[in-house]
């Protein structure tokens, strides 16, 4: 039993309301088994992967390297989920309050928020980090059981600085400028991860060898400066050193804080937005343009809209690049399949957004408005959006090869009908539900959403290719 | 204990941008029902707001049977118990959860919070919802679930923000014989409300804020004497008052 109003007493009712919030728990009759068979797959690479690393024992330095990179990454994702998460358990969930009007100390509510949001933003990181981890340990390599510790260490970091972060951008800007912070700080790593990823493309190999050299740690004993790398793989002293710097920083700011917390500055209830300055709408339209420009402005105020579009569109680099025919993948035609793939994650995901951000159905219910209509301008809207960001690539498919333009047109019109209607019913979960309001978004949509995609751009791909069957003859060989 | 007071409160100002509270006193005896009157945005709900520690006064002292709500908040919390105009509660959990949790964050001993649990359930019509999600309740049956949180604890002072929105008439009844009977238990209540019978029936004593400033305060015919209304409604006397 644990003590009430104690720390972990409290932790667990976070947890609670955390895991029953969770989408895995409102869809898992259709995901858990999908998800077991995805972790039992990602544990098979991780062995494939461990055994790999054994049988090819890099240098130390460049060991170093990967983890010094690794961590760097993990702690950008982290730090910008954490603010999201910040945003949302101080000022979304609206429980602060009702925690701060009880005799419990407020310090011990920060803590909790503190230590929850670590926890959830390092637990993606552990599970797959901890995958490779237990293989490593599995194969005689017990170090490797350090990313355990080493992470959760960085996710305390990452939080406090999201806390911090997140209270005097909100202070300053409100929380939707803090919100767009933490997501433009996702889409630049995003970014850089992905060009980094290309690199070998675009950078000659001697230019790239240069790059990786200067950021190698110098020969010999790694020092200072690779600390956190050094934990990462399992050295006792750089790992208490890691973990002791990872407590201090979460300390410091859970102390600095604090008084503010207790003080109800860091509530829903004590932000007060100024009056909105500028002219916001107003002009007044018939009943099918009204209903439509409720979507479309319900869509473009979605704060996270523009780093997820960006995250969607990546795939538009190699469109782009062979259009311009800097990168030879087999010809133009490989580029329909890959719009039409984006074609129908774009339009689920807007669909999903407007369907999601609806915070008052009922009222258009209960206006003379017949249902398939709005059903319609939602759909009208989603589309004209997807449309609209597709518009530049489908042009230069009519520029470059425009015999592949029936088929793209035709996949295109099947993908996105198909997606909208899906995101209507199933939206994909984009929007963080509110205190006292359910997630509507569901991982079947998800899953649901990527199928339908992947099978339009097959038969995109049937219908473009000039030989789509030319792989089985290279079976048969 | 200062003097016997549930609520003392002296020369209480808030600021956001413009005064919103103007230098309040405002006192309040144990076993006194209280409603603070006033039109939209005459700072009712931040008075509450700092009385129930959630916000911190520009100036001034406020204490709660004797415990300084600023110096000392955990025990001015304690004896308290605050009900906001939007009823705050967990939609996934259930009523019995979501008492057995706030029984635990007053330290309520468990034993004796499971008794006064199922008691309230009980009387408040909710027992046969009590295992259910809140996620799919009436506003009237979320109300009466945070109100029932409200009283697990047996708070001694209990600040209530609109408390009877979106109960039906009989729920409605039922509070108000509950909250009445708390105060001839020696709980102090106070509470706002826009309605005004339900203040006029319930109240010992009414005060009128507008404009950060308590315009006057007392009975009803100590109002329509300082209102120079002698036999307008308590409506009369508010309108005169805050217009």
């Amino acid at each position: 039993m644990l003590r009430q109003q104690g720390f972990l007493w409290l932790f667990g009712h976070e947890l609670r309301v955390l895991w029953r919030g969770s989408i895995l728990v409102r869809t898992q009759k259709y995901v858990l088994l999908p998800a077991l068979g995805v972790a039992l797959i990602f544990q098979g690479i991780a062995l494939a992967l461990a055994w790999s690393i054994i049988k090819h024992p890099l240098p130390l330095a460049e060991m170093v390297l990967i983890a010094d990179l690794n961590l760097f990454f993990f702690f950008l994702l982290m730090l910008s989920r954490a603010m999201t998460r910040a945003i949302d358990v101080l000022y979304a969930r609206g429980d602060v309050d009702f925690l701060l009007a009880s005799p419990i100390a407020p310090g011990r509510v920060l803590a909790v928020r503190m230590v929850g949001v670590a926890a959830s933003v390092a637990a993606p990181w552990l599970l797959l980090g901890g995958a490779l981890a237990n293989a490593l340990a599995w194969f005689g390599q017990p170090w490797a059981l350090a990313v355990y510790p080493m992470l959760f260490g960085e996710a305390l970091v990452a939080a406090a600085l999201a806390f911090a972060l997140v209270v005097a951008l909100v202070g300053q800007f409100g929380p939707r400028i803090a919100r767009r912070a933490g997501h433009a700080l996702a889409l630049v790593m995003g970014v850089f991860i992905f060009a980094l990823g290309q690199a070998p493309r675009f950078m000659p190999a001697a230019a790239l060898g240069r790059f990786w050299r200067a950021l190698m740690p110098p020969p010999g004993a790694p020092g200072l400066a690779s600390l956190f790398a050094r934990g990462l793989l399992g050295h006792a002293d750089a790992l208490a050193a890691s973990l002791a710097f990872s407590l201090l920083v979460f300390l410091l700011v859970w102390l600095g804080l604090g008084g503010q917390f207790a003080a109800g500055n860091m509530s829903a209830a004590a932000y007060r937005p100024a009056g909105a300055a500028q002219r916001q709408g107003g002009n007044f339209r018939g009943n099918a343009s009204a209903v439509f420009m409720k979507n479309l402005r319900l869509l473009s105020r979605f704060p996270g809209l523009v780093s997820q579009t960006v995250y969607r569109a990546l795939t538009l680099v190699p469109v782009l690049a062979i259009l311009a025919g800097k990168l030879r993948l087999g010809g133009v035609w490989v580029v329909v399949p890959l719009l039409v793939f984006l074609t129908g994650q774009l339009a689920l995901f807007f669909i999903s957004v407007i369907v999601g951000s609806e915070d008052a159905p009922e009222l258009a219910d209960s206006a003379p408005v017949r249902e398939a209509r709005l059903r319609a301008s939602a759909v009208s809207a989603a589309a004209y959006i997807t449309l609209l960001l597709m518009a530049l690539p489908v042009l230069g498919v009519l520029l470059r090869a425009p015999t592949l333009m029936p088929g793209l047109i035709a996949a295109m019109a099947g993908v996105l009908a198909s997606n909208l209607v899906l995101g209507l019913r199933l939206p994909i979960p984009v929007t963080r539900a509110a205190f006292g309001k359910a997630q509507n978004g569901t991982l079947l949509g998800l899953i649901l959403g990527v199928g339908v995609s992947s099978t339009w751009a097959v038969a995109a791909w049937l219908l473009v290719a000039p030989n789509p069957l030319a792989w089985l003859s290279h079976i048969r060989g | 204990m200062q003097n016997g007071h549930a609520l003392r409160v002296r020369g209480l100002t808030k600021s956001f941008g413009r005064k919103v509270i103007d230098a309040l006193d405002l006192t309040i005896m144990p076993g006194e029902f209280y409603a603070l009157l006033g039109p939209n945005g005459a700072g009712k709900t931040t008075t509450l707001r700092m009385i129930a520690g959630l916000m911190r006064p520009d100036a001034g002292d406020i204490s709660v049977f004797g415990h300084d709500v600023v110096r000392n908040p955990l025990a001015a919390k304690a004896v308290m118990a605050w009900l906001p105009d939007e009823p705050l509660l967990y939609d996934r959990l259930s009523p019995m959860e979501y008492l057995e949790f706030v029984a635990g964050l007053w330290r309520v001993e468990p034993a004796l919070a499971r008794a006064r649990a199922e008691e309230l359930l009980e009387t408040l019509g909710l027992w046969g919802h009590r295992h259910e999600r809140c996620e799919g309740f009436s506003r009237g049956m979320k109300q009466k679930t945070v109100l029932a949180g409200a009283l697990i604890h047996e708070p001694r002072f209990l600040l209530l923000d609109e408390p009877f929105t979106g109960l039906d008439a009989a729920s409605a009844r039922l509070v108000k014989q509950m909250l009445q009977s708390r105060a001839a238990a020696g709980a102090a209540v106070i509470l706002t409300t826009h309605i005004l019978d339900v203040a006029e029936r319930l109240a010992t004593r009414i005060g009128i804020l507008s404009g950060g400033q308590l315009r006057a305060e007392g009975d009803l015919t100590a109002l329509q004497l300082h209102a120079g209304v002698a036999a307008g409604s308590l409506e009369d006397v508010f309108l005169h008052l805050t217009n």
